[in-house]
């Protein structure tokens, strides 16, 4: 009898280890069939939205991935040291970061991710990607301008690689214009159109007065939206349109002025007055998006790779077709302000050196293979080459050109900026909700923006 | 000697019970039991993806020093407070009306509340979202339509919480409701007998016979919708994001923005244990209640 119950135990225990030793094996078997150069690997690439298609959003079946999945089948064609299979997946901007996290604590990050370079300088900071030094050679850096370099430079090493660029501007329906009689206002067909302030009040006062209601019934003069940290760089923009230069030498936000607090009065004002769209404080970029598609709104935010989307939208019936053009974001000053991502993949540090090199190698592929760099020119390509070779084609390239020197570096290049990013739009909700003033609510944006700063700088790889 | 065998022989019989029991002990302390402890170690820590940094009480100090989790426990006691309550009330109310009725009748009323309940939270949200989105919902649109004030129920600081409460309580009163009528249906037929022929009102027999029976099923339903009232999420990701300005934020919002969005991982964890102790004190007067032998 009692050996019978040792026998039970015996087993129960033996079930147990072999379970652990079942786990054991096969980490070890992972390792055994990384270290071989000769076997397969798996890759995953994630992405957030950019452009559809393979080089054009006019193509059949055009998705968000279908760049990716042409360039990893490519890839797995041409690639020798190891059979690869590269999974391509996908990511919503706003569940970036979640995923991401969930992802690094539990210790599998993806192996790339292509995404603007200011949304995930954060995790070079924290020692969560490998530097691609070794991947750049002499001529992607003759091809690709220095201020590129600089961007994805973090510390002395190059985090990212640089694919394209995309400038944000405002976009607005030219026909909605017209019919608001509004057409002095309006620009050229492939010109990014410069506005006063005061000319700028005046086209949001006479589409709310002018714009008809039979024609376009629900409809507001300009979007506004504070629900999350989405199409935030655009709410950055409008709080310098007096001038505040928002972060000091020492990278300390400096919001807290004249100009800060004149700039978020300017914000609430319109508001109030009913010259955007109402609910301000919950309704998402995404919307404000949807809502311009659907002439619902006359002048909204775009960079150059939404444009491009939208246009092809409209192209291809899945979006009503009107009249869009470009305007630049107006300032008290008088000139345009001005912004841009640049956009391009990393190398997370997944601890597997087989991985992390075919990784790199990947990643060198689609950021350097001659046919698929001329997908940049759905943003706007960091490669002359490819700039050059499109200009005829993409006229606003030379506009976005004429730009360059009001573009303001939205980021200050802080640590912790992803974090800072969620300090600000609870600050604008109070600002649309009245539970705050502008005073009160550049102050607290300061205060609590520069301890995340200090933070993050604390805790920086980079700054150690 | 014969009361050392008696011992041998009893610890021999336990084996055989401590060995069926071991595989629901073991999933136990590793999926219940291992978490609460790590939680707890976590919450001790700085964590970056790099290292952890013992900084002792310093997470819970950060905690009760910011604003932002003061107003999310506040938020939170006050959805306990509301939903459950309302939950209590109304599924009492509802039951108490119609569980003697016609067998038909009630399922169709234990299904038409019931049908929420099977819906996902998500898809519940989404649908309110539709709803009351101020940019393009269907209200604040026919509202405009019609030339009414519209008001913003999603971005107000007075409305939020109200309509969270509603949105919830909606979703989750079925399960009460079907709890309730199934321990009504088991209240004894005499003691309605005897009430009839004493002739007590319907507001007598529900308050000294039906409310007094169906006790437990009350205490149950209180702990149960205190938990899964703590841990609020779903319907303030998808509606508010928390907003406006941190009115909607609850203790789970919190720690999943901590968690997942700024990587705090240790003020999670704080943030996870203070939720723990909540439930927990929460939990126990009500439990030794129940159990309390009358």
């Amino acid at each position: 009898m009692f050996k019978k119950r040792f026998l039970t135990m015996g087993l129960a225990a033996g079930l147990v280890l072999s379970a652990l030793a079942g786990c054991t094996e096969k980490e070890s078997g992972q390792s055994d069939v990384e270290s071989d150069s000769g076997k397969a690997v798996e890759l995953r690439v994630w992405l957030t939205p950019q452009w559809k298609g393979v080089l054009d959003g006019s193509e059949e079946g055009a998705d968000y991935d279908s760049f990716f999945k042409h360039a990893a089948e490519r890839f797995e064609k041409e690639y020798k040291d190891h059979k690869v299979n590269v999974n391509v997946e996908v990511v919503a901007g706003d569940q970036r970061d979640e995923l991401l996290n969930v992802n690094l604590n539990g210790g599998t990050p993806p192996d790339v991710f292509f995404e603007s370079v200011f949304a995930m300088g954060d995790y070079a900071h924290r020692g969560a990607l490998v530097p691609l030094n070794d991947i750049v050679d002499d001529a992607a850096k003759k091809d690709i301008s220095q201020n590129y370099w600089d961007n994805v430079t973090f510390g002395d090493d190059i985090y990212f690689y640089p694919f394209s660029h995309n400038p944000g501007t405002l976009a607005y329906n030219a026909e909605m214009f017209k019919a608001a009689g509004l057409e002095k206002y309006i620009g050229g067909e492939e010109e990014i159109k410069t506005w006063t302030l005061a000319e700028y009040e005046e086209i949001l006062n006479g589409l709310k007065e002018n714009l008809p209601k039979e024609t376009y019934s629900n409809a507001y003069p300009m979007g506004l939206f504070a629900l999350n940290n989405q199409g935030d760089t655009w709410n950055l923009a409008y709080l310098r349109m007096f001038g505040n230069q928002f972060f000091d030498n020492n990278g300390q936000l400096i919001v807290n002025d004249a100009n800060g607090v004149k700039a978020a009065n300017w914000m609430k004002g319109i508001y109030d007055a009913g010259l955007t769209n109402p609910g301000a404080e919950s309704v998402s970029s995404n919307d404000v998006n949807a809502m311009f598609q659907n002439q619902q709104l006359a002048i909204s935010f775009t960079n150059a790779i939404l444009y491009s989307n939208a246009m092809a939208d409209m192209e291809s019936g899945k979006a009503p077709k009107f009249d869009m053009r470009l305007a630049n974001i107006p300032s008290e000053s008088g000139d345009p302000l001005s912004f841009t991502y640049v956009t391009g993949a990393n190398v997370f540090d997944t601890k597997d050196e087989t991985r992390i090199k075919v990784s790199k190698d990947f990643v060198k592929f689609i950021s350097t293979d001659p046919e698929l760099v001329k997908a940049s020119k759905n943003g706007v390509p960091v490669r002359t080459s490819v700039a050059e070779e499109f200009s005829a084609e993409k006229p606003f390239f030379a506009a976005y050109s004429a730009n360059d020197p009001y573009v303001f570096n939205f980021t200050g290049n802080v640590p912790g900026y992803s974090q800072l990013r969620q300090v600000l739009y609870p600050e604008l909700q109070a600002l649309y909700t009245g539970a705050k003033t502008a005073e009160e609510v550049v102050e607290s944006y300061q205060t609590k923006g520069n301890k995340v700063i200090e933070e993050a700088k604390a805790n920086s790889v980079i700054y150690k | 000697m014969m009361r050392m065998k008696i011992i041998k022989e009893s610890n021999k019989e336990n084996i055989t019970g401590y060995l069926f029991v071991a595989p629901q002990i073991l999933l136990f302390l590793i999926f219940l039991v291992y978490p609460i402890i790590e939680g707890i170690r976590l919450s001790l820590f700085q964590i970056n993806y790099q290292d952890e940094i013992f900084v002792g009480l310093d997470n819970y100090r950060k905690l009760f020093s910011d604003p932002v989790f003061i107003q999310s426990t506040i938020n939170t006691v006050i959805f306990v407070v509301f939903i459950v309550a309302l939950t209590v009330v109304f599924a009492m109310f509802v039951s108490a009306a119609v569980f003697d009725k016609n067998a038909k009748y009630v399922s169709f009323i234990r299904g038409a509340y019931y049908i929420p309940v099977m819906v996902s939270m998500v898809v519940m949200s989404m649908i309110w979202s539709f709803l009351l989105n101020p940019a393009n919902g269907l209200i604040p649109f026919v509202a405009r339509e019609l030339e009414v004030a519209s008001v913003n129920f999603l971005g107000d600081t007075r409305l939020v919480l109200p309509v969270i409460i509603f949105v919830t309580f909606a979703t989750n009163v079925g399960q009460a409701i079907i709890l309730y009528i199934a321990s009504m249906i088991g209240v004894p037929k005499e003691l309605f007998e005897a009430a009839e022929v004493d002739g007590a009102s319907r507001m007598k027999v529900i308050f000294k016979i039906i409310i007094p029976m169906v006790k437990p099923t009350t205490i149950y339903i209180i702990i149960m919708n205190i938990i899964a009232v703590l841990k609020i999420f779903v319907v303030i990701q998808l509606l508010t994001g928390g907003g406006p300005n941190n009115a909607s934020t609850t203790l789970m919002y919190y720690l999943y923005n901590n968690a997942f969005k700024y990587n705090q991982l240790g003020i999670a964890s704080a943030v996870g244990v203070i939720m723990f102790l909540i439930t927990l004190l929460l939990s126990i007067p009500q439990l030794r209640i129940m159990f309390k032998k009358d």
